[in-house]
């Protein structure tokens, strides 16, 4: 069949950041294509691209030949192309007919024409082969059902292109099948379907062909699925990012384990976890989105439940009933991964979000804090993190990604604490601010901290991390100490992520 | 010179404009009678409760949540006193201060509802409101008590340089909650609560303790307008209370308090109740319309509200701009 969807050499910046760096994709009528790629690669800025949510800056989309600008999601929606949304899109309390043709309501004299809907509705399921009752109130379906409605919804406009972002997240095995019978349908009918995924096992058994962005780029455009192993994938996908960064080796000081987990499980899922880290130790978690990771360090910090197995701090068995039980009582410190929604009072001061940990140590009688008290904490640590401001005072959403993110670090830091988890801490930051930041790490854990970093990106994990654990499936799959070259330790991370694969062969 | 415009670009500062420009106005107008000393006593004694209840909802608010039952705890707290005067006989401190802490009460149950149920504070407060009108009813019935001692009275008559005591309560309260947010920790928490909550949380603060904080410190702000109630008016009855919803939003909202929460603004509030204290001065002195004052602060409100969006969204292209400057 012929191409229907073509982008070439699309290029997107922020502020600060470039998203997107001459992208190309050719896609066809019949073919299913998956778009790969780590957190921060670019996927989500790509998909906002061609769903009108974003618009071009440079280069180009092109609908069957013709060059197309979408000032809109529904200019997209109405040029032919649909997404089905990781995050439902569906009204709850309306009926599944009433849903699926929400965007273009069939009207007789101006008003719905109820019979018309229903019709309508009953041909977008049936050409999916779906038997959902399109009377059925969204609401009571299951979360499958809703999505196979919403690519039904998707389909209801006239759709040449279907864009599906983890269509597989929220559901099970069993439920999955069915959506791939249903992505097998569209593809029979001609249907161009772009796939974006994380779990490779299903991309390959879905896939025709793939592209794979890292760093904004794409370094497989549109190739043939069956020209790649599993492991060639995930080599593109995490690639080296950093080609000319220092090598530093530490030595890291043996003695007791300042945390340790001891056969953990939690509620969400975690199996039979164990790990150990070392004041002055960088244990590096890695693994693909969707491991587990951030999860089972928030499970740690009191955010989840632990079912069973036992949190050791400095050798003592300890329960930890929430961040602030872990920041006062036992001197842990979280950096989280989205530094806007959860890291950050943005229309706080400077001053304020670092010093915000340690409110309770500069508190006097009745507890009176001193502005220049926080200030004084928050300028030592602005120094010591290099975070380029004009003064303190500064509201914290004014600072570049970078900055925040260092922000986020230094509250942390001023609280004293002795270990601290970082999770994916240069996402969304220029590389050369990335750089840096991976020495802070390393010096802080030269100071003596026990440092837990979480992270996506490979290069980042061989160039900060002492020893690293892989995480598959809330489980870990292997361990290996860091030698820091990193085609070996890629290799060793690879071949752990693939051996806790249910598909390896 | 920046220091400067930096302060003239605030809504204090235009609503500290707005009241003086409307105070000459009205007292050019009236031929001076404005300036007599009976005119400011009335004047700033009936603007004592529209400071305390505009502070009182400001502070649920610096939270993102809302008190609708300010009016009932005030009403209800009221009736509470007069009864245990008139009826019980009860020693007028012993009154005054069982009025104030039943108020306090009050709020502190309204956070623990919050909290404990999870529900939303408008609910809870749609609840207690009716609940709390109805203790009124039953205290007061369809009576005005009126009987209790005269130096309780007597006390809401005090004034210096015509300035009434219940007035200075009022500035003093306001003072003193502008130095508890500036310089308290538990404030700064509550701040951090209706900023950002996931933040707070992972940054230690109880997002919990922080609300049930907010309802607490309300209900005893409620509890300071009550003891103004029943010392500046004559007696006590069922419609105390009944109109302070309204007028409690519109001060801080006037005064640029986010309805989302962390912010507050001690000072913007006491100018905007002194602003809409004047637009109710003005009715009575061009003999207006009643309907005339809600039109004008419904109008005001609306337009404080939008001009503080538009300069939400400039300050956002600003920033947009600033943080493009940086990363070079």
């Amino acid at each position: 069949m012929s191409e229907i969807l073509k982008v070439s050499g699309l290029s997107k910046s922020f502020p600060g950041v470039k998203a997107l760096s001459n992208v190309n994709i050719s896609l066809r009528g019949g073919e299913v294509q998956a778009l790969l790629g780590e957190n921060g690669a670019g996927k989500s800025t790509l998909i906002k691209l061609l769903t009108g949510v974003y618009q071009t800056q440079e280069g180009g989309i092109f609908l069957d030949g013709e060059l197309v600008s979408f000032g809109s999601p529904l200019e997209a929606t109405k040029a032919g192309i649909g997404v089905v949304h990781q995050e439902r899109n569906l009204i709850p309390y309306f009926t599944v007919a009433e849903n699926i043709v929400l965007q273009d309501q069939p009207k007789r004299y101006g008003l719905i024409d109820v019979a018309k809907r229903r019709a309508r509705a009953q041909e977008a399921l049936d050409s999916l082969g779906l038997a959902i009752d399109p009377d059925e109130i969204v609401q009571n379906l299951s979360v499958a059902q809703m999505q196979l409605v919403e690519i039904a919804k998707a389909l209801a406009t006239d759709t040449r292109v279907l864009l599906l972002d983890e269509p597989t997240a929220s559901i099970s095995g069993s439920e999955a099948t069915k959506l791939f019978r249903v992505v097998a349908a569209l593809k029979a009918q001609g249907t161009a379907v772009l796939f974006v995924s994380h779990k490779l096992e299903e991309v390959f058994e879905v896939c025709d062909t793939v592209t794979v962005l890292r760093d904004g780029e794409s370094v497989i455009e549109s190739s043939p699925l069956s020209g790649y192993s599993q492991s060639e994938i995930v080599a593109a996908m995490v690639g080296r990012t950093l080609a000319d960064r220092v090598k530093r080796i530490r030595t890291v000081q043996p003695g007791e384990p300042v945390l340790e987990l001891k056969n953990v499980d939690t509620a969400i899922g975690h199996k039979g976890i164990s790990l150990s880290v070392r004041a002055g130790e960088v244990l590096g978690l890695y693994g693909l989105v969707g491991a587990g990771r951030s999860e089972l360090m928030r499970s740690v910090l009191g955010l989840h439940a632990i079912v069973s197995g036992e949190i050791l701090l400095r050798g003592k068995p300890v329960k930890i009933r929430d961040v602030r039980d872990a920041l006062h009582k036992h001197r842990i410190g979280y950096v989280t991964e989205n530094r806007k929604e959860e890291g950050l009072f943005l229309e706080f001061s400077i001053n304020r979000n670092i010093a915000v940990t340690v409110w309770r140590r500069l508190q006097g009688l009745l507890g009176i804090v001193r502005e220049h008290k926080e200030t004084e904490v928050s300028e030592r640590f602005v120094d010591r993190l290099g975070i380029r401001i004009s003064s303190v005072t500064q509201l914290a959403g004014n600072l570049s990604g970078g900055n925040q993110q260092k922000v986020s670090l230094a509250k942390w830091l001023a609280a004293d604490t002795e270990i601290i988890i970082i999770d994916e801490p240069t996402v969304g930051i220029d590389v050369r601010t990335k750089a840096n930041f991976h020495e802070l790490i390393m010096d802080l854990a030269d100071q003596g901290m026990a440092v837990v970093l979480i992270s996506s990106d490979l290069a980042e994990m061989v160039s900060i991390a002492d020893r690293i654990m892989v995480m598959r499936d809330y489980q870990f799959v292997g361990e290996l100490a860091n030698s820091k070259e990193y085609s070996d330790v890629s290799t060793g991370v690879m071949e752990a992520i693939q051996s806790g694969s249910r598909w390896s062969s | 010179m920046k220091f400067l415009a930096k302060r003239v670009r605030t809504t204090e500062f235009s609503l500290t404009v707005l009241f003086v420009v409307g105070f000459v106005a009205l007292a050019v107008t009236s031929g001076g009678v404005l300036l007599s000393g009976q005119s400011i006593r009335s004047f700033l004694t009936y603007l004592a409760i529209p400071i305390l209840i505009g502070l009182a909802q400001m502070v649920v608010l610096a939270v993102g949540q809302l008190n609708l039952a300010v009016g009932a705890m005030g009403g209800a707290a009221a009736a509470v006193m007069a009864q245990m005067m008139v009826v019980w006989d009860a020693p007028i401190w012993v009154a005054l201060l069982s009025g104030f802490l039943v108020a306090t009460l009050m709020g502190a149950v309204n956070g623990l509802l919050v909290v404990t149920t999870g529900l939303n504070g408008f609910i809870i407060t749609l609840g207690t409101l009716t609940i709390l009108e109805g203790v009124q009813f039953a205290l007061v019935r369809s009576f005005t008590i009126d009987g209790y001692p005269a130096a309780v009275k007597a006390f809401g008559k005090i004034e210096y340089l015509n300035i009434p005591s219940v007035f200075m309560a009022a500035v003093v309260t306001a003072v003193v909650l502008a130095w508890f947010f500036r310089t308290n920790v538990v404030a700064r928490k509550i701040l951090a609560t209706g900023a950002n909550p996931l933040a707070a949380r992972l940054s230690g603060v109880s997002n919990p303790l922080s609300v049930f904080l907010a309802h607490t410190l309300s209900g005893a702000l409620i509890g300071i307008a009550a003891i103004v109630t029943i010392t500046s008016l004559g007696g006590i009855n069922r419609s105390i209370g009944g109109d302070w919803l309204l007028s409690s939003f519109a001060a801080p909202i006037i005064a640029g308090v986010l309805m989302s929460g962390g912010v507050v603004a001690v000072y913007g509030t006491v100018m905007a109740a002194g602003v809409i204290r004047l637009v109710d001065i003005a009715r009575a002195q061009y003999s207006l319309d009643p309907s005339v004052v809600n039109f004008t602060i419904g109008t005001v409100v609306l337009s404080t509200v939008a001009l503080s969006e538009w300069r939400r969204r400039r300050s956002e292209i600003r920033r947009q701009k600033y943080v493009e400057v940086d990363s070079e």
